[in-house]
């Protein structure tokens, strides 16, 4: 529907569309000598009432050019306001009555004037918005401090302000029939992928959902394998790691309202990343990304081996730390396997409401439920306190990895291994593993293998010394292969 | 980006190693030993460079044709009425293989593992999680390769390592003192230990850089010459030639006999064949899923994965009929050696020869 010369039928479509809606306010001013009317449209909240009386109206009332007679300059009325009249900083003009009520939706002013048949689109958004603050999930000890916040905009200008680079790029796609959330897809042009970021864009153009509301959403309908428990993008709250992610050739996708960016591809290397690792001397990162390994392996496999021990192998471990075990676990009442699923679950339990509880009150259930209920039950014989350990080395574990979702979902499958544990022992373990490392196998993100470099891809790139280990920048002298980036050197010696 | 369906060469040099790897490392030291006492490296050495022809034969097959996979080479050269019988030849092969292999491991890890567990649970079970793997193509079978290979290195290293301190080393004396005319039996039962090789020629044409794929398949063999030769020495320095005739599986025995120092896992057997699991799990895995495809291409359908499945009972049914141990060995592998003499020599061997004298007539 296009925008008509009578500003009536204009307004009156608009308020057909919008009726209802108490928050649309209807500005009519009238301009110029010979009284032309003109209509100022926003919503209520959305916009900076300032800027629209102080810049737009006012100087539309004031302007003495204005006020002489405007009927031989009617037609094209719209062009000179916004030329001259309106100390608004972004004016666009849009023909569409659709694209105009879209437009209203999203926090623009509109002004229409009477005769011309282009209505003009005054950029004034403003909202209550959290401003920038620390993020909350991966802190770091020494490197920036800024996190993304809600709003879109002020995140794509965080990534900007760290590559002043014109190839740097940020194409905006709208998602979401009824909440037509803003989704901007942040790349380097000449290093990115073509095919990478077809795929992208064709993922996300795909979808017909009615509504965005933020990342994770978004995330789930671009995964490849959605049944999979594992997570085939990763996100992160710090712009620091999406400008370096990017510069590595992956894609990072903003949603509106969400302080999380998503980067694609992801790969097992990629989820046992940190920021951290960045800002400290390889050595020591190389260390903690071993740690992490480790404690990969713990969260899932602690609790299996435990059952798998005491109650198929106790050949397995030395006579003397056996005949320990066995005599800790003399008065427990349950077999292991029980007594595991029971701390582990109530682990669960205290995790979830610890989680949910912040400050004070969480400080509070993390020492009756881990002190107290760990304590008494021992002492109660219903666990015995190598259990106790067990449960103790998996939660902690699972906290030092620092890919929260990666992290959530290695949890989940420990209950799995604990499964098989209880039925075939040790080789119930190696089954879920074999089993594990073929899902990990055939899982792929965005066409990129899920377990490069492990399973190949990169591997003899070296992809490993920036994964397994993390080698001095010196020694990364190209970018990752697993995005096939165009551009592949990244650093040279002068 | 990776084109669908491509495996790049180090993933084919894994999958040859990893698929080749299986049962037969357990075994072959003592069989080795039985028959050629402290030359039995001598067998395990020929009958891997007796492979290395038949692999030159492959890979000059798919130079003649290039951009086509097996199954439309073999239809193209030899019909496709004589390719089916051969492929069910190669199938028949294939089921006993799998049976063969589903049937020791089983035997092992129910003497080692898990005691009070029916056989037919473990070979079950087994089977099912090879069939995961198998149900997907082949680069998932080359980045999951890749994935174990680095832990079956570490394992012979391992091996390697802990038979130094405690190895005695006069034990591999006396070298060529073995009656040699026994070698060609020997190449006889050791060739078994390389069978699995045949998997290159479905990754040979999905190979993303063709050039040089013979220069990493080679390579693969050597590595797993040199595995076997390892586990061979290693076997024997630590148990002399007389145990070593004596066991069945040397290269747990080993394991088993080892303290490490400030050790905290007592029973290195246990860990040792938690490894192998994986192990034969890349070997039953690819296996099967050769299976798969052959059917595939003799019923023309377009993917391998619903003939994973019915193929399981039959397998599982074989690997339950030897009463015993002994029996799996003495039966089931004569068999088996004949077999492979048959599907992995011969038929390349054939089809290689047909395909010559196709050229030269075109030639002509």
């Amino acid at each position: 529907m296009l925008v008509s010369k009578n500003l009536q039928e204009n307004t009156q479509i608009i308020k057909d569309t919008l009726r209802d809606c108490d928050d649309v306010v209807y500005r009519n001013i009238e301009i110029g000598k010979d009284k032309t009317r003109a209509s100022i449209i926003f919503i209520d909240g959305l916009v900076d009432k300032i800027v629209i009386s102080e810049f737009a109206i006012e100087s539309l009332l004031n302007t003495e050019d204005l006020k002489s007679n405007l009927g031989n300059i009617k037609a094209n009325i719209a062009e000179k306001a916004s030329l001259q009249h309106l100390a608004i900083h972004d004016v666009k003009e849009e023909e569409d009555l659709n694209k105009v009520i879209d437009f209203i939706l999203a926090g623009e002013t509109i002004l229409l004037i009477d005769g011309s048949n282009k209505a003009l689109i005054l950029s004034t958004r403003a909202w209550p918005a959290r401003g920038v603050e620390e993020p909350q999930t991966e802190t770091v000890v020494k490197g920036p401090r800024d996190g993304f916040t809600e709003t879109i905009r002020f995140n794509t200008a965080l990534v900007r302000r760290r590559i002043r680079d014109p190839k740097l790029k940020i194409k905006t796609l709208k998602v979401g029939r009824r909440s037509k959330t803003d989704v901007a897809i942040m790349y380097i042009e000449d290093i990115v992928n073509e095919k990478l970021l077809k795929e992208v864009f064709k993922r996300i153009e795909s979808i017909d959902i009615d509504a965005v509301g933020e990342s994770t959403t978004l995330e789930f309908l671009i995964e490849g394998n959605y049944l999979s428990p594992f997570p085939q993008t990763e996100s992160t709250e710090r712009p620091d790691a999406v400008a370096a992610s990017i510069l590595e050739g992956r894609v990072a996708i903003l949603v509106d309202n969400t302080p999380f960016a998503i980067l694609v591809p992801t790969t097992i290397g990629t989820l046992f990343q940190s920021t951290e690792d960045y800002y400290t001397k390889w050595p020591m990162a190389s260390i903690t990304r071993g740690v992490r390994y480790v404690a990969a392996f713990l969260t899932v496999l602690s609790p299996a081996l435990y059952i798998a021990v005491t109650s198929f192998h106790p050949g397995l471990i030395p006579s003397v730390l056996a005949f320990y075990v066995a005599a800790s676990r003399v008065n427990v009442p349950f077999p292991a396997v029980v007594e595991s699923f029971l701390m582990e679950l109530t682990i669960e339990l205290l995790r979830e409401s610890g989680t949910r509880m912040a400050g004070p009150i969480g400080t509070t259930i993390g020492i009756v439920g881990g002190i107290i209920i760990g304590q008494a039950a021992v002492e109660a014989g219903i666990v015995s306190p190598l259990k106790i350990i067990i449960v103790a080395v998996t939660t902690i574990s699972f906290f030092a990895i620092s890919n929260y979702e990666w992290a959530l979902s290695l949890r989940v499958i420990r209950f799995i291994f604990m499964f098989l544990a209880a039925i075939f022992g040790l080789y119930g373990v190696m089954l879920g593993i074999v089993i594990l490392m073929t899902h990990f196998a055939k899982l792929e993100s965005f066409g990129i293998p899920f377990a490069s470099p492990y399973s190949g891809l990169g591997l003899k790139d070296g992809d490993l010394k920036d994964t397994l280990v993390k080698a001095p920048p010196q020694k990364l002298q190209y970018r990752p292969k697993f995005t096939f980036p165009k551009d592949k050197r990244r650093y040279r010696r002068r | 980006m990776q084109k669908k369906n491509t495996i790049s060469n180090n993933q084919i040099k894994n999958l040859l190693i990893t698929t080749i790897i299986g049962v037969g490392i357990l075994s072959l030291p003592s069989n080795m030993a039985t028959i050629l006492d402290n030359d039995g490296w001598a067998a395990i050495l020929a009958s891997g460079l007796l492979i290395v022809p038949f692999i030159l034969m492959i890979d000059r097959l798919f130079k003649m044709y290039p951009n086509k996979d097996i199954f439309e080479i073999g239809e193209e050269v030899l019909g496709r009425v004589l390719f089916t019988v051969l492929l069910i030849v190669l199938l028949l092969y294939t089921i006993i293989t799998l049976a063969y292999g589903s049937r020791i491991f089983g035997e092992v890890i129910k003497g080692y593992l898990l005691d009070r567990t029916p056989i037919k649970v473990i070979i079950i079970t087994m089977l099912l999680a090879a069939a995961y793997i198998s149900r997907t193509e082949i680069e998932v079978l080359g980045r999951m390769a890749t994935m174990v290979y680095p832990i079956l290195i570490i394992l012979i290293v391992f091996i390697a390592m802990i038979s130094i301190p405690k190895g005695d080393y006069t034990n591999i004396l006396p070298v060529f003192n073995a009656d040699f005319r026994l070698l060609p039996k020997g190449i006889l039962i050791s060739i078994f230990s390389y069978a699995g090789y045949e998997i290159i020629v479905l990754a040979y044409s999905a190979s993303d850089s063709k050039g040089d794929t013979l220069k990493y398949v080679l390579r693969g063999l050597f590595i797993v010459i040199g595995i076997y030769l390892i586990t061979f020495f290693s076997t024997l320095s630590q148990l002399g030639i007389n145990q070593l005739k004596r066991r069945i599986w040397p290269t747990i025995a080993i394991a088993n006999e080892v303290d490490l120092p400030g050790y905290f896992i007592e029973n290195l057997d246990g860990i040792v064949l938690a490894l192998w699991v994986l192990i034969v799990y890349t070997t039953i895995g690819p296996i099967l899923y050769t299976g798969g495809k052959t059917l595939s291409y003799i019923f023309n359908t377009r993917s391998h994965d619903m003939f994973i499945l019915p193929l399981i009972p039959l397998i599982y049914i074989l690997s339950i009929i030897p009463d015993n141990i002994i029996s799996v060995y003495e039966n089931m592998g004569t068999i088996l050696g004949y077999m492979v003499i048959a599907s992995n020599i011969a038929i390349p061997f054939l089809i290689f020869v047909v395909a010559l004298i196709r050229k030269r007539r075109s030639k002509a």
